[in-house]
């Protein structure tokens, strides 16, 4: 078996020799530990080595992939790549980045990763014994894990690019089940980074959303005034933000073509891209592209698409810094770096004395079923509370909240000012609290 | 796939600090795939995924390492890895191979036969007849997948099985717009097969004109209405009730933790008296199938619910040591970067004896859901979703209308009892599964199936 360096040395010189314009190389590299903890026992440990390796070649001006995760054979998945770039018949450009700069970035240290196998099991336990503790009515753990490790990706091609990042991650989950009486609720809640071993704030939220699901019931079917909480904000925005990528809205599959510069949002409404929020900032895209800042949504006027290369050559603009793929064995994609609403001014607290009456959606399910980022609809399964006169009064479970995206986005009041992120999965994203003048609630 | 000197010196290793069983699986897969986005290919791709991993139990505790590298060091490496997870002494060594199970692959024309002429050919063939259904459809994406995944497991009681299972599926989706709305339509029919499955069960034309019509019908359709209504869910992927209404919550996977609505509830009714329920990972060719899972052991028809009386779990070899359960036959993971858990191969209510259009005629107002789209569930409660691809109003029995957006809720345990038709003729449809042990093709399957009352959800307003 040959190595990384020798590989692609080999496939660099098979590309150009057999006719390529350029050849690009993408691989990545993890090596990471994943501890699960039961009832005070070890129930599921990993230890996890992978790496795999994309060829991309142009070729009479068309992009062919070919991955393996077995570094022999350079001549079979040359082979591989060629042909399949002979195969596409899009005409569009297939540019690739060549030698730059990087913007110089500010990681913060993440020394959990270089604890011992026996600290970092050490820990899982411990939180599922703090968890345990933290209330009477927390009956056992549905889940309690600690996962770290260290990603490495490297970009480079024939046009002298060379990119390479090194990530250094962490993270705890849990999802306490409490009981009373016959009835069962759990909830999940994560924290991801260097903090991860100051587990208190998850504790308290995942029981918290775990007691809100008790003695709920349904509501009447009709209209609802609605307070969409950060974090079930995030899910949904998440599931549309292929709306914002160039490459969809020049294929036809997204409602946003033809509206830059129009209002698509409530004033209320200003969203960015930012590579380098401090949290999870990034100096490169996966095509190697310098990050930028990028202004989506300004006070609800649509600014700019997220763009790659390619899409950005076609609408003649620079690219965003945009480009993603689904692991390393995917094709150059778009995606967001962390893609977020901005906060507005008022709390929670005075949103909810805004709401004054109507529905609180705290969690928001089958998100990967119920919604249709092309049309923009929604209908689904959602979680939450009863507000009258600007207080809850109930729990509320087994109805469904529906509506259109961008006829939501019109629609928001206002922006809380409690930013949270999702999980830093390939992008990340961010919303505020927001609130909504109408959905429809399907219950009773 | 390796020697078995090195097999058994990789079982030994992982035993080492006291596991009762230790596993070494192997993966080999390689698979092509294609898009085709109007009618012109934007991108094809090749991917060739190897590796290993060795799995350590001790009773009810499990350790998982694995590898992208499959050298006999890399593999010796990857056992102790495993192995450091516990921390006592040798108590028992791995058996020499025992039982030696070969399943051959079911593809009469493999893929390595096919070039990416034939691949792009049908995607074109497919887009083109979707286009020719309607001039309001203005986009068509076409994904083709072949897949030829390859599977060694070796056990430390002395299990040997390799499995060859091909995969084919194709995804149309086609995009209907007017009036500044956009409405889709999918099918994307799929099997354990080889490049004969074109022909012998899947016409490109008709899987186009499909989803097209879907898209089309849905573009014209008003708003789902909201409210508690009887349902009428027609055969295929309507059997996405089952799935995850059900049969999540009978994995070992949540009722060997105490985690499902359904523990506990062997030999009891769950379900109406005319429900019957099959998890049957034997059938040649089908999308959810295999000769032996990812345990080695063999693929089986597990009988779930006779007449709405629970029978079997679904359970890997973890759980049957919590559970106090036979396997059956149900260990399955999406690569080798997962450690096996139980799972789903082909689901189904089998055959009623019910009339398809008699349970229309008398359901009074409600919706028919001709076409499902996928779901999720929470196994601790029961609580299910899912979406409705294709749904038509029905009111005083007959079809009024198309209704788009609609989604139906619900808890498992209450909806089974609620099922007062199924009809006589069942088929099944592939989907990909999402749980522990990564994403895995499930096929899912009914009859023509009438629910009394379930939670409709959609744009449309109050009843």
């Amino acid at each position: 078996m040959m190595t990384y360096e020798q590989f692609k040395d080999a496939c660099f010189r098979l590309a150009l020799e057999q006719g390529c314009e350029s050849a690009e190389v993408y691989a990545t590299a993890s090596d990471g530990f994943s501890v699960n903890v039961l009832k005070g026992e070890i129930i599921k440990y990993a230890a996890e080595r992978s790496n795999g390796l994309n060829l991309r070649v142009l070729f009479n001006g068309k992009s062919g992939y070919a991955y393996t995760e077995v570094f022999e054979d350079p001549e079979s998945l040359v082979a591989h790549a060629i042909d399949n770039a002979k195969a596409i018949e899009n005409t569009d450009a297939n540019p690739m980045q060549g030698a730059c700069e990087y913007p110089e970035i500010h990681e913060k240290p993440n020394p959990v990763v270089d604890l011992s196998e026996d600290e970092k099991i050490n820990l899982a336990l411990q939180l599922e014994r703090d968890t345990l503790a933290y209330d009477a009515r927390v009956n056992r753990m549905g889940y309690c894990s600690v996962d770290t490790g260290v990603a490495e990706t490297h970009i480079s091609n024939t046009l002298g690019l060379k990119a390479d990042r090194e990530e250094r991650y962490s993270y705890a989950v849990l999802a306490p089940i409490l009981r009373e009486g016959e009835e069962e609720h759990e909830s999940y809640s994560f924290k991801f980074g260097p903090k991860m071993t100051e587990y208190g704030d998850i504790i308290e939220e995942s029981v918290a959303n775990a007691l809100m699901q008790f003695r709920a019931s349904t509501v009447d079917s009709g209209e609802y005034r609605i307070l969409l909480r950060n974090d079930a904000a995030a899910d949904l925005l998440s599931a549309f933000a292929p709306m914002f990528f160039a490459e969809r809205v020049q294929k036809g599959l997204s409602l946003l073509t033809g509206k830059l510069d129009q209002p698509i949002a409530s004033a209320a409404i200003t969203i960015l891209d930012d590579p380098f929020e401090e949290d999870n900032p990034r100096a490169f895209d996966a095509e190697g592209v310098p990050s930028v800042l990028t202004t989506v949504v300004e006070n609800g006027v649509l600014k700019s698409y997220l763009y790659n290369l390619k899409s950005a050559q076609k609408d003649g603009v620079a690219s965003t810094s945009n480009a993603g793929r689904m692991g390393a064995a995917g094709a150059v994609t778009t995606a967001p770096s962390n893609f977020y609403i901005t906060k507005g001014e008022r709390s929670f607290d005075e949103l909810k004395k805004a709401l004054n009456s109507g529905l609180i959606i705290t969690e928001l399910s089958g998100l990967h079923a119920g919604l249709n980022p092309i049309s923009g609809d929604f209908s689904l399964i959602a979680k939450g509370q009863l507000v009258e006169n600007g207080e809850i009064v109930r729990s509320v479970d087994q109805i469904t909240v529906a509506g259109n995206f961008l006829t939501m986005m019109q629609g928001i009041e206002a922006a809380g000012s409690d930013l949270r992120f999702g999980p830093p999965m390939g992008g990340r994203i961010g919303t505020p609290s927001l609130l909504i003048d109408r959905l429809i609630v399907s219950g009773k | 796939m390796i020697q078995n000197s090195i097999v058994n010196a990789v079982l030994d290793e992982a035993l080492k600090t006291g596991g009762d069983f230790s596993e070494l699986y192997l993966m080999d897969t390689e698979s092509n795939t294609v898009t085709m986005i109007d009618g012109k290919v934007e991108n094809a791709n090749y991917q060739r995924k190897v590796g290993a991993g060795v799995r350590v139990l001790k009773g009810t505790r499990s350790a998982y390492a694995y590898t992208a590298d499959t050298s006999e060091t890399a593999l010796i490496a990857c056992a102790r890895a495993a192995a450091s997870a516990l921390k006592g002494t040798k108590e028992c060594e791995a058996k020499t191979v025992a039982v030696h199970r070969v399943g051959t692959s079911w593809a009469k024309i493999p893929f390595s036969e096919i070039d990416n002429a034939k691949r792009i050919a049908l995607m074109r063939q497919g887009t083109n007849a979707a286009k020719a259904y309607s001039g309001e459809i203005t986009q068509v994406v076409a994904n083709y997948m072949d897949c030829d995944h390859r599977t060694w497991v070796y056990n430390s009681e002395g299990v040997h099985a390799e499995d060859r299972r091909p995969r084919v599926r194709t995804a149309i989706q086609a995009v209907a717009m007017a009036n500044g709305e956009a409405q889709t339509g999918t099918c994307s029919p799929g099997y354990g097969m080889g490049f004969e499955a074109y022909g012998e069960k899947i016409d490109i034309g008709n899987v186009g004109r499909e989803a097209a019509k879907t898209a089309v019908t849905m573009l014209h359709a008003p708003e789902c209405p909201a409210g508690a209504v009887p349902v009428v869910i027609d055969g295929g992927f309507g059997g996405v009730i089952l799935h995850e209404a059900c049969v999540h919550g009978l994995e070992a996977t949540s009722v060997g933790r105490g985690n499902s609505v359904f523990c506990n509830k062997l030999g009891q009714q769950i379900a109406s008296p005319i429900v019957n329920a099959v998890d049957d990972g034997t059938l040649t060719g089908e999308w959810g199938s295999m000769h032996f899972d990812d345990e080695g052991n063999p693929a089986q028809r597990n009988l779930l619910i006779e007449n709405g009386i629970l029978k079997s779990y679904l359970v890997d070899i973890l759980g049957s040591r919590l559970m106090n359960h036979p396997v059956t036959g149900s260990g399955r993971r999406q690569d080798y970067t997962y450690a096996p858990t139980s799972r789903m191969t082909n689901t189904f209510f089998a055959p009623g004896r019910d009339d398809e259009e008699e349970m229309i005629r008398t359901m009074g107002d409600g919706l028919f859901a001709a076409k499902m789209g996928g779901g999720s569930v929470n196994p601790l409660t029961g609580e299910f979703n899912f979406a409705v691809g294709e749904g038509y109003w029905v009111k005083d029995g007959k079809i009024l209308c198309p209704v788009r957006g609609a989604t139906l809720i619900g808890k498992g345990a209450e909806v089974l009892m609620k099922i007062d038709r199924i009809g006589k003729n069942m088929w099944m449809a592939p989907g990909m599964c999402g749980s522990q042990s990564g994403s895995i093709p499930t096929n899912v399957g009914q009859p023509r199936i009438r629910v009394s009352e379930m939670v409709v959800g959609g744009k449309g307003g109050a009843l």
